[in-house]
């Protein structure tokens, strides 16, 4: 095992990983009282760029008005932090396992650029669910159950009740 | 020291970025270690191919819930002061609806898209993108889904208090339904054809 | 390998039954304060003198009626059958234990309505259920049960029967009208429950 650890096939058990992350979890509630997040920091980094741009027009939107205060930058924002801490996690793992690789990973029945296109509106759309539903999969769903909000619960079954649905119609970018 | 430690005053607030940094590698070592970090491997789930999407998320749930209730059982921590996402009975479900066809055409969730960025994958670069848009556009349109986004605010629920069950009950039952889910998922994949990613 | 993951799912499911015995929070069951304002507008938590009687005649075993006034203004006089929990002990654990039976209606009072309903807003924020408030407490019930007036003649029937029931009822209560007149004198009698004359006229007073 340990000469395959590093050709980039080698994953920890997934069982061992979800301890791994749901200590992690623990600890962010333990420590900060609230959970994890990642659309949050997009949010924050789209409504400080906005306001950067047109600070008229933020202000006058409802919705970036909610999160901006005059003290207060949005970018300084918790979860903004935690997302570079994601990127240099991720990059730790990827050198420990040698996986890091410049590539774009699809299915070989389908071409770099429709892949390209579907993530790109996959990622389009999951902006703006997780608008509506005030969190992403880590954010609401993940760190929802774990204190059993009904939020949460609510929101990974829609999730993944959907995606399961969706993936069966969009089965030709995977399989 | 009774958690949690930063609203209760025991870590002053000036370290929050640096625990966020801390907890933030930590979150995203354990995603890409388990695999996160690839949307063929992700889209398995759906397809019974490969159930570690399952497998990591529901252990993670499992697990911390279960270090919430035991520690606040033993008073090393107040589980009242943790922040509770308040439940918005429509905009939670259109949400996770739109959310789920975004996790079939792009194969990632926002986290493990950025573990996905950190290793070099284009197509999760791609897919942050799209977040970004996405976000964008929803501000952009937001006087439009104002009434839907605030409508029916049941505030911060339990899930066990709308079923009207004991936290301790559901908390059981959950335990049992995630060893069950495991138990079945390493059956169906056995019966599914491997899918080479 | 298979053995390990059988060890895992023992863990965990053992860490589950310890779940299972930890007791309740109250602390988790707060009511969120737009539902405490709307059931506070909701006036359907009081229940008139007439009602609470009849079900204290009928011996109703889910009825648990609470006088939240002190120790002293108990004894003096109460409601038979009441029990005393003075507003300011509301708290404590042994009254939260006694209080938090699901299977009773709890039924609050006080002189009048005020002091018990402060004792409903407290047990609804702590998310008791079914939690009452005698509308106008002891003084109203006293006048309309035991201070019973008797209806004109060309009253109407219902209000007719409504005054034997209540003659009735305190006959139930203070064995003979004249006793249940005086509130004082009455108060030592308090525990002595033994005329059962009231049976036979229930039928006919109840409502």
């Amino acid at each position: 095992m340990a000469k395959n650890k590093r050709d980039g096939t080698f994953y920890i058990n997934p069982y061992l990983g979800g301890v791994l992350l749901g200590l992690v979890l623990f600890g962010t509630y333990y420590i900060t009282g609230r959970g994890l997040g990642a659309s949050g920091a997009v949010k924050s980094t789209v409504v400080t760029a906005v306001h950067a741009v047109a600070p008229s027009h933020a202000d006058e939107n409802k919705y970036y008005s909610k999160f901006l205060s005059d003290d207060v930058s949005p970018m300084s924002n918790w979860l903004v932090f935690e997302v570079l801490g994601i990127l240099a996690g991720g990059f730790l793992s990827g050198t420990i396992y040698g996986r890091l690789k410049l590539k774009v990973e699809h299915s070989p029945k389908i071409t770099s650029k429709r892949r390209l296109i579907a993530a790109l509106a996959g990622g389009l759309l999951f902006g703006i669910g997780s608008q509506f539903a005030r969190g992403c999969t880590s954010g609401a769903a993940l760190s929802g159950m774990a204190v059993l909000s009904a939020s949460g619960i609510i929101t990974m079954m829609a999730i993944f009740g959907s995606a399961y649905l969706f993936s069966w119609i969009f089965k030709k970018l995977w399989i | 020291m009774v958690g949690p430690l930063i609203p209760m005053g025991v870590i002053p607030e000036t370290w929050n970025n640096v625990i966020a940094l801390l907890l933030g590698g930590g979150f995203g070592f354990a995603l890409e270690a388990s695999g996160f970090s690839s949307s063929r491997k992700i889209m398995g789930t759906f397809f019974g191919y490969d159930f570690v999407v399952l497998r990591v998320f529901f252990t993670a749930a499992v697990t911390a819930m279960t270090g919430i209730l035991y520690f606040d059982y033993m008073g090393w921590m107040d589980a009242s002061m943790l922040y509770i996402n308040p439940y918005y009975v429509m905009s939670a479900i259109v949400g996770g609806i739109i959310m789920g066809m975004g996790f079939a055409l792009g194969g990632f969730c926002p986290g493990t898209s950025f573990c996905g960025i950190a290793i070099g994958k284009i197509d999760a670069m791609f897919f942050t993108a799209g977040l970004f848009i996405g976000v964008f556009i929803f501000s952009e349109l937001y006087p439009l889904f104002e009434g839907m986004y605030n409508s029916r605010n049941l505030g911060g629920v339990k899930i066990y208090e709308l079923l009207g069950m004991r936290e301790t009950v559901f908390a059981f039952l959950l335990i049992v339904a995630a060893v069950g889910m495991f138990y079945g998922a390493g059956f169906v994949e056995k019966k599914v054809r491997k899918v080479e990613y | 390998m298979n053995k390990k993951y059988l060890l895992l799912a023992g863990i965990a499911i053992s860490l589950g039954i310890g779940i299972l015995f930890m007791p309740e929070k109250n602390t988790e069951k707060q009511v969120q304060p737009e539902q405490l304002l709307a059931a506070i507008n909701d006036p359907s938590r009081f229940l008139s003198t007439d009602d609470i009687t009849d079900r204290l005649v009928k011996k109703d075993p889910a009825l648990m009626l609470i006088d939240v006034r002190p120790a002293t203004q108990f004894s003096a006089f109460s409601i038979p059958g009441a029990v005393n929990f003075p507003i300011d002990s509301l708290l404590t654990a042994s009254i939260q234990d006694m209080l938090n039976q699901k299977e009773m209606d709890k039924v609050f009072f006080s002189s009048s309505d005020l002091t018990s309903d402060q004792a409903w807003i407290i047990c609804k924020r702590m998310g008791l259920k079914r939690i009452y408030v005698l509308e106008g407490g002891v003084n109203k019930w006293f006048n309309t049960i035991v201070k019973a007036v008797k209806p004109a003649e060309t009253a109407p029937a219902e209000a007719m029967e409504l005054y034997q029931f209540r003659m009735a009822a305190c006959q139930h209560f203070f064995g003979s009208r004249e006793m249940g007149a005086n509130p004082v004198a009455t108060a030592e009698k308090k525990e002595v429950r033994v005329v059962k004359k009231a049976s036979g006229d229930k039928t006919g007073g109840g409502c």
